[in-house]
Order: C-alpha cells, then sequence, then structure tokens
C-alpha cells in the first residue's frame, strides 16, 4: 500500500515534469519561464535541508489539523446520527456551512489571531473538517439493518453499541475517507501558510514565487507529494491492521 | 412588410458591423500587461489608453491588469503579452536566467518600495540610526534585498537590530510590535499615512535612495524579438505610452485622470486616490525638468551589484546591454 502510493506519485511528477520540459523545449522557453533539468538538480541540492524541515512543519500542523477535524467529525457526525430534531438540526447545519467557502475566512482568522500556529492549525482543520463530516455523518446516518435488528429486538442496543456497528460495517469507507482528507489537510496547511503564515512549506513557496523561482516550487511540490503519499499510506496501512485485527479479535462479533 | 424591415434592419447592421472592422482592420493589436492592480500607480498606462493615444498612433492595445501572480516577462516570452511592465529585479533575474528581453523605459525614477515609521519616534538621519529598530521585511520580497543592502553599507548585524517577517496585514504596524513597515510609497504609503493622521500621528518615510542605495522598480519591457523585427511599432507603441504619462502626471489634467483611473480602480476612496496620485507623481516625475521613462543606467549598475551581492543572481549579467531608451 505504502509504495504502491509513493510508485503513483513518482509517475505523475515525472509525467507533469516532463510535459513541462516538453513544452520549454518546443517554445525554445528560457530558464526564467520554465527551469531546465540542470538548474531543478542544481536548486534540488540548493534548498533540500531548508524545504525538508518546511515540508515537516507543515506536516506536523497537517497531522494535528486532521486529528481535530476526525475528533470533531465524529462528535459532530455521531450527535448528529439520529432522525430526532436535534440529529436533523445537525445535519441541516452541517450541510450548509460546508457550502461557504473555507479560505474566504482566512484573512480574518488571520487578522484575529495573527500569523502564528494556531492560524495554520484552525485553517488545516477547517478545511479538512467538512468533507469528513459528511462522510462520517451519511455513515453514522444509514442503519445497518441487519445486524442492528437482532440488537433491537433483543433490548441490547445502546448508542455506542450502534456507532461500533456502524463504524465497523464501513471501515473501508472510514478509512479511505480519513486517508483522503489528509491530503485536504495538508492543502489546508499550505493554503494558509501561502497567504500569511511565517513558516512552513507554503511561506517557502510564496517566497520562491515572489522570485519567480519555478525550480524550488517544483522542488517543494516534489517533496511535498513524497511526504503526503508516505503520510497516506500509512494511514491506509494502519486502516487495513485495525480493520483485520478487529474482526480476529472479536471474531466476527461486536 | 414585416420582413421587408427585417432584411433593412439586417442590412444596416451588416454595413456598420462591415465599416467598424474596416476602420479596426489598420490597427495593430497588442498586449500590454502591467504589473499591478489597476490604480493610481498605473495612472499613465490607463491614460494613454483612455485618450486614444495608442488609437491615435494606429494601434489597439489591450492593457491588463497585473497582480502578484502574474508576470509580464513570462508573457513575453509565452507570447500572451507584447509589452510589459516588471520590476528591475525581475528583469535582472529573468536575464541571468536565459531570457531574452529589452527594457525600453524606466517609469519610476523614484523607488515607491520605502518605509514607514511613526514621527514621535527618533527620525532617521544616519544608517546607523536603524540600530535597535524593530524593521518589518517581506522575506523573499525585493524590501529584503533593499534592506540587507542598507545593513552591509551600515555596517549592521542582525544583533543591531530585529526583524520581524510582514505580509499584506498592518496590524503589528497599528499595534506599535513592529516601528519601520515596508510599504510602497504610493499606495499603501498614502493609506497608512492617512489613516494614521486621522488618529493625530505624524509618520515618516525611509527612503534607501536618501542614503545612496537606489533600486530600480517598474520599467517598460519587451522581448528582444518584438524589438529586433517590430521597430516601428515599439517606436509608436512607447511614443503613446509616455505621452499618456507625461499627460497623466501633467497636474492641469489631474481630475480627468482621477476620473478615468477611477472607472477601473475598485477603491471608493476620491479623496485618497488623489493623494496616491500625487505621490505617484513625485516618483515618476521628480522634477518638472525630468523627462519621464529615462533609463538611470547607474542604478540599474547597482541594482545588479546589489542583487549579485546577494546572491540572487549566479554572475553579472550586464544589464546595461539590454537598457535601450
Amino acid at each position: 500500500m505504502l509504495f504502491r502510493r509513493i510508485y503513483q506519485f513518482l509517475i505523475v511528477y515525472s509525467i507533469g515534469l516532463l510535459f513541462l520540459l516538453l513544452i520549454k523545449s518546443v517554445l525554445s522557453l528560457s530558464d526564467y519561464v520554465i527551469p531546465g533539468v540542470g538548474l531543478i538538480i542544481e536548486t534540488f541540492h540548493n534548498v533540500f535541508d531548508t524545504y525538508f524541515f518546511d515540508v515537516m512543519n507543515t506536516m506536523s500542523v497537517t497531522v494535528l489539523g486532521q486529528c481535530v477535524s476526525i475528533a470533531m467529525a465524529f462528535g459532530v457526525g455521531i450527535a448528529g446520527r439520529r432522525s430526532s430534531w436535534m440529529g436533523s438540526f445537525i445535519k441541516v447545519t452541517a450541510y450548509n456551512i460546508q457550502a461557504y467557502p473555507i479560505v474566504a475566512l482566512a484573512p480574518i482568522i488571520f487578522i484575529l489571531l495573527g500569523d502564528g500556529f494556531l492560524s495554520r492549525l484552525l485553517i488545516a482543520s477547517m478545511i479538512c473538517y467538512f468533507p469528513l463530516l459528511l462522510s462520517v455523518l451519511g455513515i453514522m446516518a444509514t442503519p445497518v439493518v441487519d445486524i442492528e435488528h437482532f440488537y433491537i429486538i433483543t433490548g441490547r442496543m445502546r448508542w455506542q453499541l450502534e456507532v461500533k456497528i456502524r463504524a465497523f460495517e464501513n471501515l473501508s469507507k472510514l478509512t479511505t475517507v480519513i486517508s483522503g482528507s489528509a491530503t485536504l489537510a495538508m492543502a489546508g496547511t499550505i493554503v494558509a501558510e501561502f497567504i500569511a503564515a511565517n513558516a512552513g512549506i507554503g511561506y517557502s513557496i510564496r517566497i520562491a514565487l515572489y522570485q519567480s523561482n519555478l525550480a524550488g516550487i517544483l522542488i517543494a511540490l516534489f517533496m511535498i507529494g513524497i511526504v503526503i503519499s508516505i503520510y497516506q499510506g500509512c494511514l491506509e496501512t494502519l486502516g487495513e491492521q485495525i480493520k483485520t485485527r478487529w474482526s480476529v479479535s472479536k471474531r466476527g462479533n461486536i | 412588410m414585416m420582413k421587408k424591415q427585417i432584411f433593412i434592419l439586417l442590412g444596416v447592421f451588416l454595413f456598420t458591423a462591415a465599416l467598424a472592422a474596416a476602420s479596426h482592420a489598420d490597427e495593430i493589436e497588442l498586449n500590454y500587461r502591467l504589473k499591478w492592480l489597476f490604480n493610481t500607480s498605473v495612472a499613465g498606462d490607463i491614460y494613454a489608453d483612455a485618450k486614444g493615444y495608442f488609437k491615435e498612433a494606429g494601434l489597439k492595445v489591450t492593457v491588463r491588469e497585473g497582480s502578484p501572480e502574474k508576470n509580464a516577462i513570462n508573457e513575453l516570452e509565452l507570447g500572451y503579452a507584447d509589452f510589459g511592465v516588471a520590476s528591475a529585479d525581475q528583469v535582472i533575474r529573468a536575464l541571468d536566467k536565459g531570457a531574452k528581453i529589452i527594457v525600453l523605459a524606466q517609469l519610476f525614477q523614484v523607488n515607491p518600495m520605502q518605509w514607514i515609521y511613526r514621527a514621535d519616534q527618533p527620525e532617521i538621519k544616519t544608517l546607523a540610526d536603524l540600530k535597535g529598530r524593530n524593521i518589518g521585511i517581506t522575506f523573499g520580497g525585493n524590501d529584503e534585498t533593499v534592506m540587507n543592502t542598507i545593513f552591509t553599507k551600515a555596517g549592521i548585524t542582525k544583533k543591531d537590530i530585529k526583524i520581524t517577517g510582514v505580509r499584506f496585514d498592518f496590524t503589528p504596524f497599528f499595534k506599535r510590535e513592529v516601528e519601520i513597515w515596508p510599504v510602497y510609497r504610493n499606495s499603501q504609503g498614502v493609506i497608512l499615512k492617512d489613516k494614521l493622521e486621522k488618529e493625530g500621528e505624524k509618520v515618516y518615510f525611509f527612503n534607501p535612495a536618501d542614503f545612496g542605495v537606489n533600486f530600480v522598480a517598474n520599467s517598460i519591457i519587451t522581448s528582444e524579438k518584438t524589438w529586433k523585427s517590430r521597430s516601428e511599432v515599439v517606436k509608436k507603441f512607447m511614443a503613446a505610452l509616455l505621452k499618456g504619462w507625461e499627460a497623466a502626471m501633467d497636474p492641469a489634467n489631474e481630475p480627468d485622470v482621477l476620473i478615468d483611473v477611477k472607472k477601473r480602480d475598485k477603491d471608493p476612496n476620491d479623496e485618497l486616490r488623489r493623494l496616491q496620485l500625487i505621490a505617484t507623481r513625485e516618483l515618476i516625475k521628480p522634477s518638472a525638468s525630468a523627462k519621464i521613462g529615462t533609463i538611470d543606467v547607474d542604478a540599474w549598475k547597482q541594482t545588479e551589484t546589489i542583487m549579485l551581492n546577494e546572491k540572487q543572481i549566479k554572475q553579472p549579467v550586464h544589464v546595461e546591454k539590454f537598457l535601450k531608451n
């Protein structure tokens, strides 16, 4: 799973890079517009250390932001799974709020909280949170009739059990959603850094853009891609392991 | 009867369209990419277009707004633009990477990139007065390059000052967390000065040129190919554009210029726009005898030296060879 993710990224990145180099060659563009291979390699040597720590910095905010949004999404998703008045209210509110572009709020967040760690964390969490919430709400609000019916009839159904059944039956879907939301959290963090933060790879991309340094931007994209592929691969592997262990330890029983 | 009327209407329409097409047939179509948004800092470009100076020269010029993400040099190479505005650091960086571009005129005779600070703080009379101050810098921006040059010139080390990275939000300056804040003198500088003066605070501007650091700002550029193969078009374009700038910077035309700028500038504040136009005039035409567009070759050479010292370029590009006034 992990290596497949990395291969996939390397293939996509190489195709993109080759396409750029092809355009450069066909249109006879200078290194200023599209850098040549030599300049890209030279830039890689020059910025690798700095960009590596920048990506790690961004990654730390991403992971934390994703954890916060997963916790929030499950909290709200579990609360909103009921077909009661409160459940319906939570669902409608979530669907309506998610329609608002979070990036548009970013400048307000920066003015209120400054361009430090908290702003980046908040924006990353918010961008990652809503798609997660909608999936979790959908999963938690859909009964697994075959299984739940037995517990309801025997009077053993509790809300914790209901959540467990629905999570277990949709574990693959949840793993995919959580893994996919890692990209959103990363994108959110980078957007935040790009707009106004003073650290992270988004901030470095901004500086490279100021200096029309496309080689720097390409290196940054490469490092972001590799790191996010590893992270997503790890999440997927973890999801698989949890599923296997859960079904083995419970021998198929909830 | 009805059919006949429709045919007549259609005939009139087609005749008008053909006439309009014929009148434009001789015009040469050009794209001109600005460096920044439509506001008073591009008043001359707007005025040349609005007053029909391009049309008089037989040109049909589409003046396109710039932004931080739009780069005229890239557009020249990709063929999306025929002329553009770029700052000297962009030009020198592009030359360093093999771009073939020519500088046709230097718009700002004084660089608008300056620093604002409150008048209740000690005035910066010598560069040594910067010591102990908290100075704002846009990391990666040309203000960082300029300030680093000033530090080197004054023998100021990072221990002597406090540097804070800044962005578009002025809050740290308003809250006095940062004392000396980088601004474009004719846009943000005017806004900040106005806001602080309303609060009863006076301000000063720190202009690096006053201390011998001349870093060139915006200039008109074209590709080497256009310059060589379409020299007549280049001459016509430049004549019309500079005529527009001369007229726009003439105080007698101020009300007219403000009306034309307002049509494209989204900012609703008329008084601020007027103040920004005055500030722009002082940077574009610092004296009555100054000819708009004059290229200050020494300042360009100094800009290149600064960038070389700051390791922004790998080798000398001999920028003077690409200045064709």
